[in-house]
């Protein structure tokens, strides 16, 4: 009996011994690049003035990490899968920041993207670079963003000194194109950080270029009577006027200046606003004639640009905007740089970040051929075309026409606008 | 001078607007003692009806009033009879119960949030409406017809509230609740029900404003905040519980903001407008026409 119960003893050892070794074994292997996840942090206007831009930065988002999760993940991490979280920023500074805070902090993200609105994005980074969480921006264009000096804020959009500058190329070239000469110009803008940043470099532009201004006018973007404002554009006597503006503000400019019968040859925006798809809708045959200036149109010619339209159109029952589109190459980015860095350790990431030259692929349906940032985080080869917005037979639509080259087929852009 | 003209024309015009959206919040305040919070949200909901109403029937935005009012008048009722009522009853010996305030602005946030879920942000405007983008041109001056159809609007449904409130039997009940609700309740008054009427109507007065707004404005979930800043400034100008200093307090505002640009950025007319509100509130705190006694 006691030698039988010793055997027992022994084969029961073996046993736990056998299990154990071969969970060694079994874990041991597949543990160096198991099926994590990699966490993002997504803090956009979900509410608030910006909300409907910022519900299209979450499904084009969302698009994008389906796909690159479908297509099998991030490979050099064992086919890990993006795992997105969002918060909303409601287009206040001081949420952003204590977004960033739990995202960090409670949620244990990997890195972080937003916030569209510059004046959110610019704390925000900050608290990023305090934990050296790598900050993917898609968007906001304040310069300031990526002059900090900070390691870990990188940039896919064009900044705004580089808008107001092809602003102004564009308008020059028209005149010449044309032959119309402008001399008068009126600023109006929402008076937050992208409206005066923009502002700051028309005024210089102005005076290099020789123009003369004569309006320039900051209103409040939660204004519920823009008239007043039109009255002053009006009674200036521009030739040119040159906007900033958000959604609710945008329209509601847009149908008070044709309400006013606002003579001008061109109205130049400046993205935002302008770009949001509800402001064709809401404004109309208004917004007939407007140039607006983007990143990315549908009419893009590079591989993959439509079809990605079509699906998001299939999906969300709206365009592309050249914001979206920043947003869905921002998620291609993060995963090129992933496959890179082959961990989630943030320091390894900004690492892969700081290093990327995306040239190809499933994103990179943007006008410009690649992805590569500067020191200071800057994407060096983000570029801007301006777009009209006309009616050619098929409804109200936006048509690329500048640079020349890019226009789009068989299109000439009205300029001046004609008088009605 | 003519643009000075101009200029006070559409401040008036605009401010009188201005002075419906806020004529719900003094009703209601004045009877229920009650800042209410979803004031904005209530307008925002009476612009949706509105929009629906006038873009699938084609219709004269005004017609749609005929809609508008009675569902947005139900609308308050029931909102104020199932929502708010409990919490009153749960706090009946104060005066001005804080944790109805604090309901109000739970009902601000679930209205907001529910439009957001169901119509999404887009921004909405109606096209091709017989008011949208009418100017009525005199010589160089230019006035906008659904302004001006806001300003009748504005006036009528304040002089009928007002009417109302003097003249009918139910009116005299609710000015009766608003001047001392228990001796309204010995005298045989039922309270919740004046109060429920009363929310109704601030709330359908709410509905008027959305329906003045919807041909020149656009809709969108959020919109009634822009206006609830303005409502609280105008109310507390015009003097809380006070028709005519509803109505009153939103033209002073329209017209800063109106003339003041031509002589200063559109941006510094609203440090004017919060500055005007703080002197008022330091020098005759209970409004421009508030009544003097204890209501």
């Amino acid at each position: 009996m006691k030698g039988r119960k010793i055997s027992q003893n022994v084969f029961r050892g073996i046993l736990v011994a056998i299990c154990v070794c071969s969970l060694i074994f079994f874990a041991g292997t597949p543990s160096l690049a198991g099926p994590e996840v990699v966490k993002i942090g997504n803090i956009i206007p979900l509410s608030g003035p910006s909300a409907s831009v910022g519900q299209q930065g979450k499904q084009v988002r969302e698009m994008a990490v389906e796909e690159i999760n479908a297509a099998g993940g991030i490979k050099s991490l064992g086919g890990a899968k993006l795992e997105m979280l969002y918060a909303d920023s409601e287009s206040k500074p001081e949420k952003g920041v204590a977004e960033a805070e739990r995202f960090i902090n409670t949620e244990g993200v990997h890195v972080l993207t937003g916030c569209w609105n510059s004046a959110v994005t610019y704390p925000t980074t900050a608290v990023a670079e305090r934990y050296g969480i790598p900050f993917v921006v898609p968007v906001s264009v304040a310069d300031k963003i990526t002059e900090q000096g900070f390691k870990t804020v990188f940039r896919i959009a064009a900044k705004d000194s580089w808008w107001t500058r092809d602003q102004f190329a564009f308008l020059e070239d028209m005149e010449k194109e044309f032959n119309t000469k402008v001399k008068r110009l009126a600023f109006v803008y929402e008076n937050g950080d992208w409206g005066k940043g923009f502002a700051g470099q028309w005024k210089e532009l102005a005076k290099k270029g020789g123009y003369e201004v004569v309006l320039d006018e900051p209103y409040p973007s939660t204004a519920t009577d823009l008239s007043p404002v039109v009255q002053k554009i009006k009674r200036a006597r521009p030739d040119v006027l040159m906007l900033v503006s958000n959604a609710a503000d945008a329209i509601l400019l847009t149908n008070t200046l044709a309400e006013y019968k606002v003579k001008l040859k061109a109205i130049i925006a400046s993205g935002g606003g302008h770009a949001d798809p509800s402001f064709l809708e809401a404004s109309g045959k208004n917004a007939r004639y407007i140039f607006d200036i983007v990143e990315w149109e549908t009419d893009v010619n590079k591989p993959g640009a439509k079809e990605a339209n079509a699906k998001y159109k299939a999906k969300y029952g709206q365009n592309l905007t050249g914001e979206a589109v920043d947003a869905y190459l921002a998620m291609y980015v993060l995963k090129d740089a992933l496959e890179r860095a082959g961990s989630v350790d943030p320091a390894k990431i900004r690492e892969a970040l700081a290093a990327t030259n995306l040239r190809g692929g499933p994103g990179m349906i943007v006008g410009y051929p690649a992805v590569e940032f500067d020191k200071t985080g800057q994407n060096k080869h983000a570029a801007l075309v301006m777009v009209q917005i006309n009616d050619i037979g098929k409804g109200i639509e936006r048509i690329t026409v500048w640079p020349k080259e890019a226009r789009r087929a068989g299109y000439t852009p009205v300029f001046p606008m004609p008088e009605n | 001078m003519i643009y000075i003209v101009e200029d006070l024309i559409n401040g008036i015009l605009m401010g009188s607007i201005y002075g419906l959206t806020a004529l719900g919040l003094t009703i209601i305040f004045g009877v229920l003692k009650v800042i209410n919070f979803a004031h904005g949200s209530l307008l925002m909901v009476g612009m949706y009806v509105a929009y629906w109403a006038v873009s699938l029937s084609g219709l004269h935005p005004y017609l749609t009033l005929l809609l508008v009012v009675p569902v947005m008048y139900l609308f308050g009722y029931y909102l104020q009879d199932i929502v708010i009522k409990p919490i009153f009853k749960a706090e009946r010996d104060v005066r001005e119960p804080i944790t109805v305030i604090i309901v109000t602005t739970g009902v601000w946030y679930i209205l907001d949030n529910l439009t957001l879920l169901i119509f999404g942000p887009q921004y909405r405007s109606i096209q091709d409406n017989p008011l949208r983008g009418k100017m009525l041109e005199i010589g160089e001056m230019m006035i906008s017809v659904p302004k001006l159809w806001g300003f009748f609007a504005a006036i009528i449904t304040a002089g009928s509230v007002y009417w109302f409130l003097q003249k009918t039997r139910t009116g005299r009940a609710i000015r009766a609740t608003s001047l001392d609700r228990d001796a309204a309740s010995l005298m045989g008054i039922k309270q919740y029900r004046v109060y429920n009427i009363a929310f109704g109507i601030g709330t359908a007065t709410a509905g008027i404003a959305g329906v003045t707004l919807v041909p020149f404005y656009n809709v969108f979930p959020t919109v009634g905040v822009l206006f609830d800043i303005k409502g609280f400034i105008i109310v507390v100008l015009g003097g809380l519980g006070s028709i005519g200093g509803a109505i009153l307090g939103g033209i002073i505002i329209g017209v800063i903001e109106s003339v003041g640009p031509q002589f200063m950025t559109a941006t510094w007319t609203e440090a004017i407008v919060y500055g005007l509100f703080l002197l008022v509130l330091f020098a005759k705190p209970s409004g421009l026409f508030g009544v003097k006694y204890e209501w």
